[in-house]
């Protein structure tokens, strides 16, 4: 299966942009979580590089394997995938007040990580067999698919990562052709729907957040407190930051969960706009780098999986960066790539490995 | 499809473009503003509560020291409901919510960064509820506070107390700040600039649920200034112990005669200052200000008695200065004379007389119809005159404050203060020339009269204060320059001291004052508290006290006296009999002390309170 002249075509640069931003991320997971009054390193770090570790795995195999053999094989994984979420669903360990996980021995399992791989595979099969421009059936089918582990996930409930599927479904039916009356008709229903949403579907906690996000400063201890520590976090930080491990906001923890959701605030503080430029920088590469794989695609499946797949990540990364400046509504939404969490990260890197895969089989048959 | 990558490209550009900026902003623009906020976020400030300086009596033995107490404030800095931490506190530490709230609402408006006091001198059941609760209670510190404790409680008018500042006081002295404590009374309040010391303070790294994490910079409190008092340790106990055995309320005052170092102070009742150190309870406060005895009425110094026959000899000096008399003038006593129409008393129970006196003896036997026949002579207005050149009837200026001015009258002061401008009568010379009438005076400007005419005529100046060190050493206070100085003349100083010198030793009324070979010298003194006709009028239809009030005043020895004082005995009835005790005992401890004997024990006076007066 692994031909051996397919190793000169791995996108090395790609791949080394993705380990300079796990490399940045682990740093600042160190930064936050070790305490130093104990000696030794802290867990959470020790089990984020086992985490890249085995994420580094999966991205073999996952290249290693034509990407074609995955679509043809799409169904099965994404019916597999509906399955892990209803199981999820009914037997997951419930943690602060969500069932998200699958407890295993080393780490918890996070299916809806991987529901972005299943729904990428998926879609791209799906529009990538179509000749010509979707039409409206089209467009439900695809949309059903995504609804359906969409819905799913926002029971658990997390509405977070739910919503990082949708990017998926908009980017390959765009691609796919589908018209732009048709995507201007879907913004017009969101924007409809939104009422109704804000009326019955949302929480009363999503509620005040976004009420809170208009105005911070009207509940500035509460759930404005977050937003506006962000700011401050990120603004404290200047041109080069103070210093590695020398940051008062993530420190001494007046960002919650700076390990994780906030770990862009941390390297702003830490490394200023400086390293800020440095990570936006290679986030961007990384991002153009895989539309690039996009491009060069040798079919239409390649590029549409590959889309699928950015879609997913970039909607993350830009949103995460977003809040993590205090600019958007604090959402449970990892930054891909440097945020603590096993799933995540082996997820997405074996979605970057699907990436390497599509490219480097841009020239076989 | 490749037009679609490049739109989305282009999308994607954009955004990072859109982010770069945004960073850019937060991160150079308003830099400054956020760092600020960072830091306030994670640092504070706490005061370190500089310690009161130590006081010590004249042999240097501590009187007055500092305990460590623990208080509990509320930190408002970064505190995210104040309403909460209240209820949460008040319930932490057993107070009553609405208690907590005014103390909280009275601080409002001061900085955040000072601590709020809630509670001072905390129990250790109340600190380890605050720590058990720290985790909800982030804002919620624990100081150190240095406490006042006074070792001997009785001297508690000398001392004073301490409290919280006012907050006029606050507004007037920029160096106060609110939450300090100053002392509100005695030597607390009079030394308060020299006793306090600056507070320090400590920065420190807090974590978002305000745990310490570390110290960034301290600066050590400066405590106070010590003093050294002109006290007597000793001496104090023993006049303490002597009051405390006759059962009487009163006041006294010990002074060195030629300083007008004050050896030993008491006012009894005292109150304990300890209660004030750590703020006082509302139910002790109000027990102290409704007291029908008043604990907190220093008597010392704002207490005013007639003062009966101890006022004899400064119509004595007055009529021998002016040389209306010489101490060979002699008067017949038949037990009463007749003035002005008017027939008044001599001192003697059934209107016996005590037969033809000469001054010494008139001093002696307390002879009223002797000193009503000069007092008559020398005319109000030289005994007013030398009557304030011994101290009575003005303001000794004793370092204490809050002192009261007695009275020695005169026809100016009667035309003042009367409405319709009375003019004097002479037939209230005669009452005045015994110590009764208007005359009211002050126990320390007794002390000071007696001072006078043990050291030859200089008001001294009573004082506390003795030496200050500043950190670096004892230094000496200086000495307040005297009120006034006249030189008395050796006829003068001879006769009175003669006199003086037989009430305890002769047949006199001092007896009870008698140290074989000490020659103490004194005299006594019984005053109304009522008129005869009032006393039979109200006899049984009042519950006010009506017995007489104790004088005794002193120096010892006669010759180049070494101590001096004037003992009030409140409804005492005869000061020779309940005054001299006290100031017996007094004396027996200083010349035992002096001379390196063992001092006395304890004494157990006769005279036990309830004893009608003479």
């Amino acid at each position: 299966m692994f031909e051996r002249r397919l190793y000169f075509h791995i996108d090395w640069a790609l791949l080394a942009a993705i380990l300079a931003l796990c490399a940045l991320g682990a740093a600042m997971i160190y930064s936050t979580t070790s305490d130093p009054t104990h000696a030794g390193t802290s867990r959470l770090f020790t089990t984020q590089l086992y985490a890249i570790a085995i994420g580094l795995v999966m991205m073999v195999v996952m290249m290693t394997i034509d990407y074609r053999a995955f679509t043809d094989k799409s169904h099965l994984i994404y019916i597999a995938l509906l399955g892990l979420l209803l199981y999820v669903m009914f037997f997951g360990m419930v943690q602060m007040g969500a069932r998200r996980w699958i407890p295993l021995r080393v780490f918890n399992l996070q299916p809806s990580e991987f529901a972005k791989i299943g729904v990428a595979l998926v879609l791209a099969k799906f529009f990538g067999e179509n000749r010509g421009a979707p039409g409206p059936l089209d467009l439900a089918i695809g949309g059903a698919l995504t609804a359906i582990p969409f819905l799913l996930i926002v029971k658990e409930p997390d509405l977070g990562t739910a919503v990082t599927l949708l990017p998926i479904f908009l980017a390959v039916a765009y691609l796919a052709g589908m018209q732009m009356r048709i995507l201007g008709i879907l913004c017009l229903c969101a924007l409809l729907a939104a009422p109704f949403a804000w009326k019955f579907a949302m929480k009363d906690y999503q509620k005040q957040r976004i009420s809170t996000f208009l105005d911070p400063s009207q509940d500035a201890k509460g759930a404005g407190y977050q937003q506006i520590q962000a700011r401050v976090t990120v603004g404290s930080g200047g041109l080069t930051g103070k210093g590695f491990r020398q940051g008062t906001q993530g420190q001494l923890r007046f960002l919650p969960v700076a390990h994780n959701d906030f770990i862009f605030s941390v390297l702003a503080e830490e490394q200023g706009f400086a390293g800020v430029s440095v990570a936006l920088g290679l986030y961007l590469f990384v991002i153009l780098r895989t539309l690039e794989a996009a491009r060069l695609a040798k079919d239409r499946l390649g590029s549409y999986l590959v889309l699928g797949v950015l879609a997913s990540f970039t909607f993350q990364v830009v949103y995460n960066i977003t809040m993590s400046a205090g600019l958007a509504p604090v959402k449970g939404l990892t930054l891909p790539l440097m945020s603590y969490g096993g799933s995540s990260m082996i997820a997405t890197l074996a979605a970057f490995g699907l990436v390497l895969n599509v490219r480097m089989r841009r020239f076989t048959n | 499809m490749k037009a679609r990558l490049s739109i989305i490209r282009y999308v994607v550009v954009a955004l990072f473009s859109l982010l770069t900026a945004s960073f850019w902003a937060l991160q150079m623009l308003q830099h400054a503003k956020y760092q600020e906020l960072a830091d306030s976020n994670h640092q504070r400030t706490l005061p370190l509560r500089a310690p009161r300086g130590l006081v010590f009596d004249r042999d240097g033995r501590a009187i007055v020291v500092n305990r460590g107490s623990s208080s509990v404030s509320i930190l408002r800095e970064h505190t995210k409901d104040l309403n909460q931490t209240i209820r949460l506190l008040a319930s932490v530490l057993s107070l009553d919510e609405a208690e907590v709230r005014a103390v909280v609402d009275r601080h409002r408006r001061e900085p955040a960064y000072r601590p709020i006091t809630i509670l001072q001198d905390a129990s250790l059941p109340q600190l380890s509820a605050v720590m058990a609760h720290r985790l909800e209670l982030p804002d919620v510190v624990v100081e150190q506070v240095p406490t006042r404790r006074y070792l001997d409680t009785a001297a508690a008018h000398v001392f004073g107390y301490v409290g919280e500042v006012s907050d006029k006081d606050v507004a007037e002295d920029e160096s106060l700040h609110s939450g300090d404590i100053v002392g509100q009374s005695g030597i607390e309040k009079i030394y308060n600039g020299l006793l306090m010391g600056v507070d320090g303070a400590r920065r420190v790294v807090v974590n978002s649920v305000g745990r310490e994490m570390r110290t960034l910079e301290e600066e050590p409190p400066t405590p106070g200034k010590r003093l050294q008092l002109t006290i007597d340790a000793d001496l104090q106990k023993a006049l303490q112990d002597a009051f405390a055995a006759s059962g009487f309320n009163g006041a006294s005052v010990i002074l060195e005669p030629r300083s007008g170092e004050v050896l030993a102070f008491t006012s009894v009742p005292a109150y304990d200052p300890n209660d004030f150190a750590a703020g006082i309870d509302r139910a002790t406060w109000s027990s102290l200000n409704t007291d029908q005895l008043k604990p907190l009425q220093n008597r010392t110094i704002q207490g005013r008695y007639s003062p009966g026959s101890t006022f004899k000899m400064a119509v004595a000096a007055a009529a021998l200065e002016e040389g209306v008399i010489t101490p060979d003038f002699k008067v017949s006593c038949p037990g009463h004379a007749v003035y002005y129409g008017r027939s008044f008393q001599c001192s003697l129970p059934n209107g016996r007389g005590h037969g033809v006196m000469d001054l010494r003896h008139a001093i002696e036997k307390s002879c009223n119809v002797y000193f009503y026949a000069v007092g008559n002579m020398v005319g109000i207005d030289k005994i007013h005159k030398w009557a304030s050149l011994l101290g009575l009837g003005e303001k000794t200026g004793i370092d204490l404050p809050n002192e009261l001015q007695g009275l020695v009258p005169s026809p100016e002061w009667k035309r003042a203060a009367t409405r319709t401008h009375e003019k004097w009568y002479a037939g209230e010379t005669i009452s005045v020339s015994i110590g009764q009438g208007a005359v009211s005076l002050t126990p320390i400007s007794q002390a000071v009269y007696i001072s006078t005419l043990a050291n030859g005529g200089t008001r001294v100046t009573p004082h506390l204060l003795k030496s200050i060190d500043d950190g670096g050493g004892w230094t000496p206070a200086k000495v307040p320059a005297p009120k006034s100085q006249v030189t008395l003349k050796q006829e003068t100083i001879e006769a009175i001291r003669d006199g003086m010198w037989l009430v305890v030793n002769g047949t006199g009324t001092g007896g009870r004052a008698r140290m074989a070979g000490y020659d103490v010298s004194g005299k006594t003194g019984t005053a109304q508290v009522i008129s005869n006709e009032g006393l039979r009028a109200a006899r049984g239809r009042t519950d006010r006290d009506l017995r007489d009030n104790g004088w005794f005043v002193f120096f010892a020895p006669r010759e180049n006296p070494r101590i001096a004082g004037a003992v009030f005995v409140e409804h005492g009835g005869h000061g020779g009999v309940t005054a001299a005790p006290i100031a017996r005992h007094v004396l027996e401890t200083f010349f035992a002390k002096r001379e390196g004997r063992p001092l006395p024990p304890k004494p157990v006076i006769q005279g036990a309170p309830g004893a009608p007066g003479t």
